[in-house]
């Protein structure tokens, strides 16, 4: 039988040795959740991404500053040659030089959409986020691949006119921003939307807002932007084929 | 215009660009017929064909023809025909038509360009394809079109810079001869080659130039004869190369005696040519020795120029 | 047979470049000559198998021309004739990325890159920029490149273009040297015949898409008849008066050389007694062979 004394007590444990520096990360979780209240990651937040102009100009930036001399500068220094008499085929060529530019291009695309979605589950700390939109995933991965895809072609496409960097780039940058010049003339005289077919920047957004589940800006139905793309795509592999011959035809 | 007699004379001639080297203080003299002009890359052949031919200002020192000085000198351009190594066309005009206009440069009556393009394309044997376009000619037709443009208002000099070069054997057969042919007028013909063998069949008179200078000039054998550091070499083929070289080691003249086994030869170096032929001339007549070939196998201009330019 | 090739046509539309291509070449180095557009580049084209021929087949080293392309290309070297380099590499990557390119594993092709480029010469400007290279360098960067897979047989399409002339003669020298290997083999297309007469033991001349001639360079080059060419020191007027008179014929060109056609009752020493009754020395002769330009101004049939 005691009787517990009021007052200041004692404390009956002893302090251990060691420095607790994370726990000065205590802020953490509050950043957490500021950031989950900031970051509002649905799919308005891709279509807002991959639609933006910010991310087709570094894009653009990519293929005109590492792109524009890919095949270009094979041609100018005639070493075509020296690549196809190693065991090399045509496609072997032109996929290598697709793949080192589909891979700076998806940096920009595909890995910004993953940390997103990665952040999102870390903050929230449940899958609730995959549950509510199942097909977001699958639709910025094929985004990604789509858009680096053309970016690629169209560039491969436009080094491989001719033998200068330089006009491959100009060609890159006027090709992109006249095609929207001219949509806009079109439109602004007979405000048809159809016109936006001509222009490579809004057939993409047409596009990515197709893929991701936005309203496109433009009533028309997005499979016609898709067949455009495409055909660049098509008509690029097919002057690819034509223009990396080893032989040039002699007079 | 008599053709014939007119002798180029550089006097202490240099140029530079900024700070870089492209001829200095040359002083030569070059007389009519055909002279070759060679040299490593960057030693200033170029560079001393466009100090002749006025289209370069001399830094230092004088280039005259006749007498008078080439620069900003019209008179003197037109006793000078040049053609450069480059090619220059306009792709889509015919070679008569390219002829002509240069022609009409020259300040000639249309009657007289007509005459002279015809008489200059038959030289060079263009006359069936003088009226295609330039873009479908040959290599070997179109340095054939230079070489008319340089020579269709007859100059007195003419320069050719690579008039060779990327030509198959057989346009180079035809150029030789036109370049031949052209001398044999009496003029003065400077010509510029990278392949020495070329320069051979053109010509035994040479300008060596190396570093901005002049390193040799004249006749290829004479300047063999005067590079006392490497003494001659004759090679000679013979059944018993060992009783030969034994008749000459006794000599004074001769320097050292090898078996070239594989050939079949003995090379004999000798510091006397003229002894050492005479003696081997005298054996070769003997009863005792069968030769079967003598070569001197440095006395060449590829000798000569590795000789004197270093390797 | 390193090479054989048996009837093969290649035409560009209309235009044939290769007309019915017969032959065979053997071991070392061989020349290919021709006059512009008779279809040289072209047949190395269908040789590594860049072009495909529209018929006839065609073996090098045992691998089929229409269906192991690949297997060909391992095999063998190609410097081709153009300029060509990638920009912004140094020697060294250049030359590992085409020997990863064969099929060497990453560190044997940087160390092979090396070796080679010490064999052609570069080994000190290996690091440098290939675009600071002058016409030279590049040359034998070319020639480094074709080598570094260790090839059984090197196609060298002009090796000497554009050189000045001490770096023809290094080329030619290095070329040499990698034909007297015994395991290398080497078809060199030039027109500088002197390169091709410097080189090579054998020799095909290609007109007009057909093979004009073919064979052993010496072979082509015999003169069955006893031609000499001399040249003299002295007062040769008696010497070819004395000459004459034993029943010579007698030529002298421009260039002061003295051909004489032997009949059968002279020898060569009767030539040696004459020039010393005549006090003449004979500072050259040799039993006259076509030379290589003659054989081939006759073989392609102009002039």
């Amino acid at each position: 039988m005691a009787i517990a004394e009021r007052g200041y007590t004692h404390w009956p444990g002893s302090l251990e040795g060691g420095r607790r520096p994370w726990r000065v990360l205590e802020d953490f979780q509050e950043m957490l959740k500021g950031a989950d209240k900031f970051l509002h990651i649905n799919p308005a937040y891709f279509q807002a991404y991959y639609g933006s102009s910010f991310l087709i100009f570094m894009m653009l930036m990519i293929m005109v500053g590492s792109g524009s001399g890919l095949i270009a500068d094979d041609l100018r220094h005639n070493s075509l040659p020296l690549y196809f008499s190693r065991p090399l085929r045509k496609r072997d060529y032109v996929g290598g030089k697709f793949g080192a530019l589909a891979f700076f291009l998806l940096l920009l695309t595909l890995v910004p959409g993953i940390l997103f979605i990665l952040l999102k589950l870390l903050f929230a700390g449940s899958f609730a986020f995959l549950a509510d939109y199942p097909w977001l995933p699958f639709s910025f991965i094929g985004w990604s691949v789509f858009i680096s895809s053309f970016f690629s072609l169209y560039t491969l496409l436009l080094s491989s006119l001719g033998r200068n960097r330089r006009y491959a780039a100009i060609l890159m940058v006027a090709a992109y921003f006249l095609s929207d010049v001219f949509f806009g003339i079109f439109y602004g005289i007979f405000h048809e939307p159809a016109f936006c077919l001509i222009s490579v920047q809004m057939n993409l957004r047409q596009l990515s807002a197709a893929f991701l589940g936005a309203k496109p800006q433009f009533d028309v139905p997005w499979i016609y932007s898709f067949l455009v793309l495409s055909a660049v795509m098509v008509a690029a592999v097919l002057v690819l084929r034509r223009k990396i011959r080893v032989a040039e035809v002699i007079r | 215009m008599i053709p014939g007699g007119l002798a180029v004379r550089a006097d202490k001639l240099g140029k530079w660009y900024g700070n870089v080297l492209g001829l200095s203080d040359v002083s030569i003299e070059i007389r009519p017929g055909i002279t070759g002009l060679l040299g490593p890359n960057g030693a200033g052949k170029s560079t001393f064909m466009k100090l002749i031919t006025g289209q370069l200002r001399p830094s230092i020192g004088t280039v005259t023809i006749d007498n008078q000085p080439v620069w900003n000198n019209p008179e003197i351009f037109r006793r000078v025909g040049f053609c450069p190594e480059q090619d220059a066309f306009y792709e889509d005009t015919t070679g008569r038509e390219f002829l002509s206009g240069l022609l009409g440069l020259s300040g000639y009556s249309a009657a007289e360009v007509r005459d002279r393009s015809d008489r200059a394309l038959a030289f060079v044997g263009l006359e069936d394809a003088a009226d295609r376009l330039i873009r479908g000619y040959s290599r070997g037709m179109r340095q054939r079109l230079k070489i008319s443009q340089a020579i269709a208002h007859e100059p007195d000099i003419l320069i050719l810079d690579e008039p060779l070069n990327g030509l198959d054997p057989l346009s180079k057969r035809k150029v030789i001869k036109l370049i031949k042919d052209y001398r044999t007028e009496g003029r003065t013909v400077l010509v510029s080659s990278h392949v020495l063998p070329e320069i051979e069949a053109l010509t035994q008179s040479i300008v060596l130039v190396h570093q901005g200078k002049i390193l040799a000039e004249g006749d290829i054998h004479y300047i063999r004869d005067l590079i006392d550091a490497h003494p001659h070499v004759v090679a000679v083929k013979t059944g018993d190369g060992r009783g030969l070289a034994a008749k000459f080691v006794g000599e004074a003249d001769v320097l050292s005696v090898r078996f070239d086994e594989t050939e079949g030869t003995v090379l004999f170096e000798t510091r006397n040519r003229d002894r050492f032929f005479e003696r081997l001339t005298r054996l070769a007549a003997d009863e005792g020795l069968d030769v079967e070939e003598i070569t001197s196998p440095d006395d060449n201009l590829q000798s000569v120029f590795d000789y004197l330019v270093g390797k | 047979m390193n090479i054989e090739l048996r009837d093969v046509q290649f035409s560009y539309g209309p235009v044939k470049a290769l007309d019915g291509v017969t032959l065979q070449i053997g071991e070392g180095a061989c020349g290919l000559l021709g006059p512009n557009g008779a279809g040289k580049s072209t047949l190395l084209k269908v040789l590594l198998g860049f072009l495909r021929p529209d018929t006839g087949e065609g073996l090098v080293l045992g691998h089929d021309i229409r269906k192991d392309s690949f297997g060909i290309r391992r095999v063998v070297g190609y410097m081709p004739e153009d300029d060509c380099f990638i920009p912004g590499l140094d020697a060294v990557a250049f030359t590992a990325l085409f020997g990863e390119l064969s099929g060497m594993p990453r560190a044997e092709a940087m160390k092979r890159a090396h070796d080679v480029l010490y064999y052609v010469g570069l080994g000190e400007a290996r690091y440098r920029n290939l675009e600071t290279y002058s016409a030279g360098m590049k040359q034998r960067l070319k020639l480094a490149q074709a080598l570094v897979h260790d090839p059984k047989i090197l196609f060298l399409d002009e090796p000497t273009a554009n050189l000045d002339p001490q770096g023809r003669t290094e080329i030619l020298e290095l070329i040499a040297d990698i034909s007297s290997k015994k395991d290398i083999h080497v078809l060199i297309s030039s027109h500088i015949l002197t390169d091709i007469e410097q080189t090579c033991g054998s020799l095909v001349i290609l007109n007009k898409g057909k093979v004009a001639a073919q064979g052993e360079l010496a072979a082509l080059r015999e003169v069955r008849f006893s031609l000499y060419e001399l040249k003299a020191k002295g007062e040769t007027g008696p010497f070819l008066e004395a000459l004459r008179h034993g029943e010579c014929r007698v030529e002298e060109t421009e260039d002061g050389i003295i051909k004489i056609y032997l009949p059968e009752a002279m020898g060569r020493r009767d030539v040696f007694r004459l020039a010393e009754e005549s006090g003449i020395q004979i500072r050259h002769f040799v039993k006259s062979r076509t030379s290589l330009e003659d054989l081939f101004a006759r073989t392609v049939g102009v002039d």
